[in-house]
């Protein structure tokens, strides 16, 4: 796939933009505010693995923290209500949809694994040689998030149980 | 600045009025949250100083504006669907007799905003129009960067999702990146135009049908009447208007009658006879 | 009126139940087609309706819309496939194997209560 093609930045802010007008912030009003150089904690990371004519993931990365925050807005729950499962299921769940959205800009014949989640002292499955195609870090409640592309050979993709 | 309780409080009747909507107490973060971009785009020095400037001279823009930031996420398209039904049903067969002689159709979208109204339009003519029957669609609106996405004819997986049956994405878009673009041989008989409707109008060829749609609710009752008095001269004699669902030109225009069909209302010129010009072109 | 919602997502599982619960309907829950179509067998009648996703473990959506339509005592359910699959060929697949219709993710609320009134499942201008 052509440099010119890839899913850039922009491609990654419009589509979380619409995530978050569907699910996150329906009134318009706690959107997900774009910034530059910061680095994210790493402490929960939640990736779809696309594979076929082009290989990698899209990865959300964040703070324990932000990944409560996320379910909680996501199921209309207060922070302290959100069953630690569900925090899993949410973060994976909008690795999904961005994974989703993103394949369809991908050369044809792709797939989309089941979301993966990984917590504290995990990092997510990749090749050493795997390049990062493109990344959105955004605060959002005072907190960072990122999402990111990786262009790489899977190193081991499972069926999800 | 905050707003203070009475200037919530006008907001929210201003909405009200406009729009049907009600912002309980609850939605006072939302008005001053969905405000603040209103007051940056219209120079006001924060949400108090645009509702003050607002009180003190009521535009019309701006009022348009105010009730778009607290009413509309998303346009849809077939937005009510029943007007596009009696457009169908009843308007098309009506015209295809009509205009047996010249077998074309002209259409307006008299606020055309993002482009959902003229390509609902078009899919639809283009499905029920007999074979040989040509049409154009003009797609007008206040706002020229309204107009430049309306052109551009891509949308997003979020807006393609309102109102637009499957079976029609597949048929008329394709996708380009994110986006879903409308099919190039949709959008032929589609141009779009800048116009201001409570101004002059300019000359133009009459209309078959003109769609005015949830825009009159933005005038005083004055601009109402005179932006339909210009739409009328430029409605064949035998034309259809549709309006909003809480539009009517009953107790505005006398010059049209309304016609129910089934759960909406369509509107032709009473006489029959196109509208003298009232001195004015 | 009953649906049926079928997803892998938990949290998916949870929007859609409020928003159709909200539209009345009483909701039943499955997390993949081979699940789902064991709750169906207990059913008395078919739901009005199903949401479904795409990609699941055990059956996937498509394989799911192709056993319902298949199948005579699911024939009248509306099947509404709701994914990331967004793809046209995807859509295409869908309709073809027997979806009536379509919504990708991400989706708000309104624009999915605006598909059921399409199909004649809600009332015009209802709202969740």
């Amino acid at each position: 796939m052509s440099i010119e093609m890839a899913p850039t930045v922009k491609d990654l802010l419009f589509i979380m933009e619409q995530v978050w007008l569907s699910y996150m912030d329906p009134e318009g009003i706690d959107p997900l505010i774009p910034i530059d150089d910061e680095p994210v904690a790493s402490e929960i990371h939640a990736w779809v693995a696309i594979t076929g004519p082009w290989e990698g993931n899209v990865l959300v990365t964040c703070s324990r923290a932000q990944a409560r925050n996320v379910a909680a807005a996501f199921l209309a729950m207060e922070v302290e209500e959100v069953p630690d499962e569900d925090v899993a299921d949410v973060v994976g769940e909008m690795a999904n949809i961005v994974g989703g959205n993103v394949k369809s800009m991908l050369p044809p014949g792709c797939a989309l694994s089941t979301p993966y989640f990984v917590g504290e002292g995990e990092g997510p499955f990749r090749s050493p040689d795997a390049v990062c195609v493109a990344e959105l870090v955004g605060r959002w409640r005072n907190e960072l998030l990122s999402i990111a592309m990786w262009q790489g050979r899977n190193e081991r993709v499972e069926v999800a149980a | 600045m905050s707003l203070s309780p009475t200037d919530l409080a006008f907001v929210a009747n201003l909405v009200r009025r406009e729009s049907s909507i009600v912002l309980g107490p609850e939605k006072e973060y939302l008005i001053e949250a969905r405000l603040v971009p209103v007051a940056r785009e219209t120079g006001a020095a924060n949400v108090a100083d645009l509702v003050a400037r607002f009180q003190r001279s009521p535009d019309p823009r701006v009022r348009q504006r105010v009730v778009e930031a607290l009413t509309t996420n998303e346009t849809s398209w077939f937005r009510d669907r029943e007007p596009f039904r009696a457009l169908t049903d009843m308007v098309v067969p009506d015209l295809v007799r009509a205009r047996a002689s010249s077998r074309h159709l002209r259409v307006w979208s008299a606020a055309c905003s993002s482009g959902q109204e003229p390509y609902s339009l078009a899919i639809d003519l283009q499905r029920t129009l007999p074979p040989g029957w040509t049409y154009e669609i003009l797609g007008t609106d206040i706002s020229t960067e309204m107009l430049d996405r309306a052109r551009k004819g891509e949308f997003s997986q979020v807006e393609v999702n309102r109102g637009l049956p499957a079976q029609l994405l597949l048929e008329h878009f394709e996708r380009v990146g994110a986006y879903w673009r409308i099919a190039p041989g949709l959008r032929r008989a589609i141009s779009f135009q800048q116009l201001n409707l409570a101004v002059p109008m300019p000359a133009m060829a009459p209309f078959d049908v003109v769609f005015l749609r949830n825009v009159l609710i933005y005038f005083d009752v004055e601009t109402k009447r005179s932006v339909l008095r210009s739409v009328g001269r430029l409605l064949r004699p035998d034309g259809w208007l549709f309006l909003g669902g809480a539009e009517t030109t009953i107790g505005v225009d006398d010059n049209y009658v309304r016609v129910t069909t089934g759960r909406t209302s369509a509107y032709r010129l009473r006489s029959g006879a196109p509208m003298a010009a009232a001195g004015k072109g | 009126m009953r649906a049926i919602v079928i997803d892998d997502s938990r949290a998916i599982r949870l929007i859609l139940r409020r928003i159709v619960g909200q539209a009345g309907f009483e909701v039943l829950e499955a997390g993949d087609g081979k699940q789902a179509m064991e709750v169906l067998a207990g059913l008395d009648g078919a739901p009005e309706l199903a949401l479904i996703d795409w990609n699941m473990p055990n059956m996937n959506g498509l394989e799911f819309v192709a056993a319902a339509r298949g199948d005579q005592r699911l024939r009248d359910m509306t099947l509404v496939m709701v994914t990331t699959e967004s793809e046209q060929s995807q859509v295409a697949r869908a309709l073809a194997a027997g979806a009536h219709e379509y919504v990708i993710k991400p989706f708000t609320s309104d624009a999915l209560m605006e598909k059921l009134a399409l199909l004649g499942l809600v009332p015009s201008g209802a709202q969740a």
